[in-house]
This record gives C-alpha cells, sequence and structure tokens, in this order.
C-alpha cells in the first residue's frame, strides 16, 4: 500500500511569541500559581507541560530533573488547573492590574 | 433591607455578557451610579481574547447604549461575508467555501438579508463598550480581582477564597477531586453554600450590593467556589477546549487582495472570511510522542483550526480539546504545524505576528453546566455559565453571552422594582434562559459535543474528504467510476492501512457517527 505521507514534526518559539505579550509581573510572594514541585517527582504524564501554551512548566521535555515552574510568562488561560491530576497546583487570578495584558484579544 | 446597599447591581467582569447586562439594565431604567461593574484587567479588555468572530446580532437592541458600534467600535473589525470549512490531513486540504450576497446586508437577496457576524479583537471592542457605559452614567473599576462574594451575616475573614478553590491533599487522580474547606465549620460552609450574597469583598474592603452578578468567564473560581456548581467536575479536562492563537499583521491591502474582502465605506465596515477547520495533520507528531511517552500511547490530539480576517490583521489559531492531549506534543507546537500546513502557510506568508495569547472555552454541554446559576442575590451569566455551543460549523459563544446578561438585567430589573431579590424572584433569569434560544440549542443539539469528540472526526474523516474529493475532480487517465463507488473503494483502502483506522471505518461505526452527524 502507499506510503504514511509525511507532514513532519513542528515547533513554535513560543519565547518569541511571549516576547509580544506585554506583562506587568507581580513580585514573587504574590505569584498567583503556587505548584508544589515535591508532588511532580514520580509524575510520568506531566500534563501541564504539555498544555501549558506558555511553557511555564518545565520538566523531563527539557530535559530537567526536577519540574521547574515560573509564573511570570503565564496567559493566565487555566489550563495547567486542569491537567494536574496531583493535586500540586494551587490557582488563582493574579491580582488586579497585574499580569497579563492583551493589546489585541 | 435595613440601610440602603453601595449599588443596585455589581457586575463582575466586562465582558460581552457583563457589558451587555449592564446596558441592558441601563435601557430597564436602572440609574447608571447604582450599577458597578468591576474587571480585573486594566485597561478594561487586557484580559479578554477571544478566536474572534462574535455571531448574531445580539447587538442590535443595544443600540441605544453603543451607537453606532458596528462602525465606531475600533475592536469591530471587519463583518464577515464569505465562510470556509475545511478538512486538513497532512497530505490534502479539502475546503468548502460559500460566499453569500445576504451577508452584505444591503437587501435585494431572496435571503434575509443582514450582516449576521465580526471578527472582533476582544482588547479593544471591550474597552469601547466600557467607555460608553461610563459615558452612560456606570461605574467601571478596571484593575479590580474580586476575591470573595459578602454573604449576609457572614464573617469574610472566617475563610479565604484560596481556601475553596485549591485541590485537597489527598485528592485521588482523575476528574473527581474533592474541595477543600479548610474551615471545616458546617455553619460557615453552609453559609457559603447557600447564603444570601449580598455584594464583593476586594482587598478586605465590602461592597454591598442588592444583585451580584457573576461574569466572571471561563475561569470560573468565583462559581465554583460559591457552589454554584456541584463541584464534582470541576477540575474535570472533560469538555474544555484550550484556543491557542495568534494575531498576525499583514496590511489591509494584501487582506483585501489574498481574501477577496471588500474595503468598506460610510455605512459598512470592511468585508471579512471565516474559516475552520477540523485537524488531522498531528500524525508524525502524536507517533513520536507515543513513542516518547507511551503513558498515553494512541491518543490523537482532537484539534481544530481557524483563521480569521480582521482590518489589517488575521488571527489564527488552533482550538485543542484539553482531554485528547498526548504526553509529548506542546500545545503551541500544534499551532506552528497548522500555521506551517501548506494550505495555510501561503495565507499568511509574508506576515509578522503582532500579538500570542490563549484562552480556555468552556464548551461544557448540558451535563457539565454549573447545576445552579441563581441564588439569593447573584447570578452567574456568559461564559461562566459555560454558555458555548459549537458543532464545527457553528461556534456560539460571545453571542450567547451577550443574550444571557440581556436575560438577567431584565429580571434584575423587575426584581429593584419589588425589592425581592431571592432565588425565587432572580430564578425567573433561569427560566428564561431555559425558554431562550440558547438553551434550546444546547438542549436540541446535546449529542454535538460526542459527536466533536470522537476521534474520526480528527483521524480518518478528514483524510478520507481529501482523498475523495481527489479523486472524483483528477484526471490522471484512469477509469471514472461513479461517487459511490469511489467512496466504497477509498474506504475499503483505509480500512487495510491500520487497526485502528479498520475500526473507526467499520460499519457500525459509521452507523453511530451518521446518526450523530444527522442531528448537527
Amino acid at each position: 500500500m502507499d506510503e504514511k505521507t509525511k507532514f513532519g514534526l513542528f515547533e513554535y518559539d513560543v519565547k518569541n511569541g511571549l516576547g509580544l505579550i506585554a506583562y506587568n509581573v507581580d513580585e514573587h510572594e504574590h505569584a498567583h500559581i503556587i505548584v508544589d514541585t515535591k508532588k511532580c517527582g514520580d509524575c510520568d504524564s506531566m500534563m501541564c507541560v504539555w498544555g501549558c501554551p506558555a511553557q511555564c512548566y518545565m520538566f523531563r521535555d527539557v530535559g530537567l530533573e526536577e519540574m521547574k515552574f515560573q509564573y511570570e510568562d503565564c496567559v493566565e488561560c487555566g489550563t495547567c488547573f486542569l491537567m494536574c491530576t496531583d493535586g500540586a497546583l494551587s490557582w488563582n487570578h493574579p491580582r488586579g492590574g497585574f499580569g497579563i495584558t492583551y493589546a489585541y484579544g | 433591607m435595613s440601610e440602603e446597599a453601595d449599588f443596585d447591581v455589581i457586575i463582575i467582569g466586562c465582558g460581552m455578557a457583563g457589558m451587555a447586562c449592564a446596558a441592558q439594565l441601563l435601557k430597564e431604567g436602572v440609574e447608571g451610579d447604582r450599577i458597578l461593574v468591576v474587571d480585573r484587567g486594566e485597561p478594561i479588555g487586557a484580559k479578554n481574547l477571544s478566536g474572534g468572530i462574535l455571531w448574531g446580532r445580539e447587538l442590535d437592541d443595544l443600540e441605544d447604549i453603543f451607537p453606532n458600534w458596528e462602525m465606531d467600535n475600533p475592536g469591530i473589525e471587519r463583518y464577515i461575508n464569505h465562510k470556509k470549512i475545511g478538512f486538513l490531513s497532512s497530505e490534502d486540504a479539502f475546503i468548502m467555501e460559500g460566499k453569500f450576497a445576504s451577508w452584505d446586508g444591503i437587501g435585494g437577496t431572496e435571503e434575509p438579508s443582514m450582516r449576521t457576524g465580526w471578527s472582533v479583537l476582544r482588547a479593544k471592542t471591550d474597552s469601547w463598550f466600557a467607555e460608553k457605559l461610563e459615558e452612560a452614567g456606570v461605574f467601571i473599576m478596571p484593575g479590580i480581582k474580586i476575591d470573595q462574594l459578602h454573604i449576609d451575616g457572614l464573617d469574610h475573614t472566617s475563610y479565604s477564597a484560596r481556601d475553596l478553590t485549591s485541590p485537597a491533599e489527598d485528592s485521588g487522580r482523575g476528574d473527581n477531586q474533592k474541595w477543600k474547606i479548610d474551615n471545616a465549620d458546617p455553619e460557615i460552609v453552609n453559609a457559603i453554600r447557600e447564603g444570601k450574597i449580598c455584594g464583593i469583598v476586594q482587598d478586605g474592603e465590602v461592597m454591598t450590593s442588592n444583585v451580584v452578578v457573576i461574569a466572571e468567564g471561563s475561569n470560573s473560581i468565583l462559581t465554583r467556589s460559591y457552589a454554584f456548581d456541584t463541584m464534582l467536575h470541576a477540575q474535570s479536562r472533560h469538555g474544555i477546549i484550550l484556543g491557542v492563537k495568534e494575531v498576525i499583521h499583514l496590511g489591509e491591502d494584501v487582506i483585501n487582495s489574498r481574501f477577496g474582502c471588500f474595503s468598506g465605506d460610510d455605512e459598512r465596515p470592511p468585508s471579512g472570511m471565516a474559516m475552520e477547520a477540523a485537524l488531522a495533520i498531528y500524525d508524525d507528531m502524536a507517533e513520536k510522542a507515543w513513542e516518547e511517552y507511551p503513558v498515553t500511547a494512541g491518543q490523537v490530539p482532537r484539534a481544530g483550526g481557524w483563521l480569521y480576517t480582521n482590518r489589517d490583521t488575521v488571527s489564527i489559531g488552533v482550538v485543542i480539546q484539553l482531554d485528547s492531549l498526548p504526553s509529548g506534543i506542546h500545545t503551541y507546537d500544534m499551532l506552528e504545524a497548522y500555521k506551517s500546513h501548506p494550505a495555510i502557510a501561503p495565507l499568511i506568508s509574508g506576515g509578522e505576528s503582532v500579538e500570542y495569547g490563549a484562552h480556555l472555552v468552556p464548551e461544557y454541554g448540558l451535563d457539565r453546566m454549573p447545576s445552579r446559576l441563581v441564588r439569593d442575590g447573584a447570578v452567574v451569566i456568559g461564559d461562566a455559565a459555560g454558555l458555548v455551543y459549537s458543532n464545527g460549523a457553528v461556534i456560539q459563544g460571545q453571542n450567547y453571552s451577550i443574550h444571557s446578561g440581556k436575560l438577567a438585567a431584565k429580571v434584575i430589573a423587575k426584581c429593584i422594582e419589588s425589592g425581592d431579590y431571592s432565588k425565587k424572584s432572580l430564578g425567573q433569569y433561569r427560566k428564561d434562559l431555559d425558554s431562550s434560544y440558547v438553551m434550546r440549542d444546547l438542549k436540541r443539539f446535546k449529542t454535538t459535543a460526542k459527536f466533536l469528540a470522537d476521534d474520526a472526526n480528527y483521524t480518518w474523516v478528514p483524510k478520507f474528504m481529501g482523498k475523495m474529493f481527489n479523486r472524483v475532480v483528477r484526471e490522471i487517465g484512469e477509469e471514472k467510476i461513479t461517487v459511490e463507488k469511489q467512496a466504497r473503494k477509498l474506504r475499503k483502502e483505509m480500512r487495510r492501512k491500520d487497526k485502528k483506522t479498520k475500526k473507526g471505518m467499520g460499519l457500525l461505526n459509521l452507523i453511530r457517527l451518521g446518526l450523530m452527524g444527522r442531528k448537527l
């Protein structure tokens, strides 16, 4: 039979994409998402990593041994909260006036 | 009530639902200075993102408050008179295209002549709506995040909203996350769930109102916290869609010529095109992912792509059903694959990305909508209530939001007249919503969600459509056969390829899909 057509693999330059967005980043003590990364250790699906559209979660996908989370680039979509099955995540909106500021939307 | 509340109505969220609710309240005669709209975005619109097309003529009867919105709102980009529905596979693109004179809305057509949809950029649309509301006397407070609702007789310092929204320590895996409430005092818990809501709490400060309208959008923390929901499914991925989007600048002339658009006149904005497609383009990415992360092997990402023309930019993106995403595929890489597809890449070539963004779409369907939309002193409208419907060809959300906002406002205005803000009187909103086209659509098409969640639509269906079209229209010196024979032949060939396709294209499955598809 005919060969499967190759369309290929694609990588989005997400850092460049995020660079287009304006943020007003809040201080660390007011981070709107708190991840208890101790609970992430033996998570094999790492769905937050794959779901997050802003690469806020980095783990074995980039060769790290431990989950590394940063809230600064967060686009406040709420995906990670739905993805986490280990109860490692506490999710809230950033404080008023902080976080992402879309110019187009 | 012993003392007068600070406001008659406080609306949380200035998106489509919230602004429509405020506008309708004004129309019903509620004084502007008795209405407060708070939004966590600063300026208003900063947190708001849609695909986005606003379908339907829901804004028509708000013209008093939003005069000449179609021309004057800078975020209403183009009216849509041109729609494409596509099926993309790795190899082919089969795209159906309709251009309708009746959608130009200038008369002389057999079909009802009206403009029926507009491409919108929400940061701009929403700040304009807010401006107009402010001009009409409504209090608008941007940059305000609401932590808690004020409940009659309950000290808000006795619990925190975060306690209500973080998953329990000992929660099991999967869809039935329990929610912890640190303060286990049953009286407090009961008050949180059943008490009379009479205001908002922000930074420890209470502002009171007779009615609180929750229009907080898809991340409905307040709706969940205050048990409008049964909470049982609050953390489930099922029925939730992630939209990942880029806005790409091409210039007005390029868009006009590339997409066959009209550049507008004194009465109409420029015309535009809306395209949506089912995607079966992730085979290679999925295969690699399954190899590296066997935990979700065999799972196919169910995704659709869209492209909408704005005035001088296009909005392009993918919607991904979150319960279908396998480990090993980043959502943003799915956007890149769509942008790189041979049928899509030329449409955006030479463009410059100006914004990237993402947003959840609460396409809950009936069984996951919050179980209550009304409590004593509060109602839930718009995305927070899960009012979204899509069958792939029509996508409704922003218009449902506006409609629910207007319905709620009409009921609230009556309650203000009678001074009765109980869930019984506010409950009329739920009844009106149930008999409106919004809930009737959601009920009539309740099988649609299942149809859209069927892997077939993201695997062999787009492939089959592309191949069929190819074979029917091509001329390579082979003998012609009827379309029916061709379909049977193609099905046979495709079934021979792999087990999954064999099963997916099995007769029973075809009948099942047909039965669901018939009810779209």
